[in-house]
């Protein structure tokens, strides 16, 4: 096996096993902003 | 000199992929900037392809590829495409015609001042813009790519590599927009206030586009339909993929979280360093290249941030270190295995290789720093670099091209 190829191993297996220990998910999660367009009834008093 | 019609009709393809990738550029740093400049942003890209490809035909093909003076830079005995016709060149591409080869340069030229265009993105003035692209490809990009490419060019014939651009498009880009970002400054407000995409879907989008595109970049510059035009292919695709995936695990080490963005941008990370060494390196090479991409241009840009040149769109952090450690890597990695007209590099035995990369990078990095500098200082004397504070504050879509890019939506 050439130098080249090793060493395409080896950056390969870094990158892959970097996955392994990388977080699953966000450490702070916000929480949802919902914004409602929908218009609320009015009273109209005659 | 007899024209293949296989090696023709793949170069003109090639030609069009590449044309492609300056409105794919267009939209890559389109998306990045605040709504209020997405317009002239794009417009940028746009209108260098409309400049250059008169540009090249009236002077710039003859003084990159015309016949050497000094070893420095072609003479004017090919201006107005004087004496390019259909025969074919037998110092460039013997079988295909002279105008092909033209053409599919033509659009290397266009690209590589786009480029720049990314550092002083939300802040110039379009009239100094269009004055510094005609300058900037007459006397920093024609020059450095005889120097590459030309026949009789210093650096051709000292044995430099570049296969399809990494000291003549990226080197000369990424370097010219560090100086660019220096000496226009940073735009109103940076630091205090938030600079983020305003759509980052077009940016994905125009990183899938350039992608695409750059298969003619590459694999077009073999110049025949073959076996190093099919290497060219298959190392590209790879180290991109490569660079893509190591960004994206460095940011999400980083920061945490992948980053889409993030993965796009090491994507061209990877297009750029692959570009010099794509027709002399295999596809393990092509995957050292990708990952040495994606970790180099990512701490470049950490460095950036840190020393605070606001280079926009980080034009130099891709384009100038990514094609500096292409065009070094080329000088590792490079084998007649590949590419028997070239030379092996420092894995296969030739140090010497190794130096003159490194030789290529230095005389790309200086001219870059020296002819950029000076342009800029002369186009200020002509027409402001910059547009005025309250211009800057209202974007540039409306206040140096009169139109907003989404009708009826506040531009900021």
């Amino acid at each position: 096996m050439d130098p080249t190829t090793v060493l395409a191993l080896i950056c390969s297996g870094l990158v892959f096993a970097g996955w392994l220990v990388l977080p699953h998910a966000p450490t702070t999660v916000k929480p949802a902003v919902v914004v409602s367009e929908e218009r609320q009834p009015v009273s109209v008093s005659a | 000199m007899k024209i293949d019609a296989g090696d023709t009709a793949w170069v003109l393809a090639c030609a069009a992929l590449v044309m492609l990738m300056t409105p794919a550029l267009g939209f890559f740093y389109g998306g990045l900037v605040r709504r209020k400049n997405v317009l002239s942003t794009i417009m940028h890209s746009f209108f260098i392809l409309c400049l250059i490809s008169v540009q090249w035909v009236l002077w710039g093909y003859s003084l990159a590829f015309g016949p050497d003076k000094f070893h420095l830079i072609g003479g004017l005995e090919w201006v107005g495409l004087n004496n390019v016709g259909f025969t074919p060149n037998a110092g460039y591409a013997p079988t295909i015609p002279h105008q092909a080869f033209m053409l599919f340069q033509m659009m290397f030229a266009v690209i590589t001042p786009a480029l720049i265009s990314g550092a002083f993105a939300e802040r110039q003035r379009f009239k100094a813009f269009v004055l510094f692209s005609l300058l900037w490809a007459t006397f920093v990009y024609d020059p450095i790519a005889h120097w590459v490419w030309g026949a009789g060019g210093w650096l051709h014939n000292l044995g430099a590599l570049d296969f399809a651009g990494g000291t003549v498009v990226h080197i000369s880009s990424g370097v010219s927009a560090l100086v660019a970002a220096l000496v226009l400054g940073r735009r109103l407000g940076f630091g205090k206030q938030s600079f983020a995409p305003h759509d980052s879907t077009m940016t994905v989008l125009g990183a899938a586009l350039l992608w695409f595109g750059w298969f003619g970049f590459n694999a077009g510059s073999a110049l025949s339909a073959g076996a190093l035009a099919t290497n060219a292919f298959v190392v590209t695709n790879t180290a991109a993929a490569m660079a893509a995936l190591t960004w994206m695990t460095v940011s999400w080490w980083h920061k945490r979280q992948p980053s889409v963005l993030g993965a796009a941008a090491g994507a061209v990370a990877g297009l750029v360093a692959i570009t010099p060494a794509s027709g002399f390196v295999n596809v393990m090479g092509a995957i050292v290249i990708g990952f040495g991409a994606g970790v180099v241009c990512y701490l470049a840009i950490q460095l950036r941030e840190r020393i605070r040149v606001d280079d926009a769109l980080d034009v130099w952090a891709v384009h100038g270190i990514g094609g500096t450690w292409g065009a070094l890597a080329t000088g590792l990695f490079a084998t007649v295995a590949i590419n028997s007209g070239a030379a092996n590099g420092l894995f296969y035995g030739n140090p010497k290789q190794a130096l003159i990369q490194l030789v290529a990078v230095g005389a790309s990095w200086g001219w870059s720093i020296i002819g950029t500098f000076v342009i800029l200082k002369v186009v200020n004397l002509i027409v402001p670099l910059r547009v005025g504070e309250e211009e800057e504050v209202l974007g540039l879509d409306l206040s140096q091209h009169g139109e907003p890019a989404y009708a009826g939506i506040h531009p900021n």
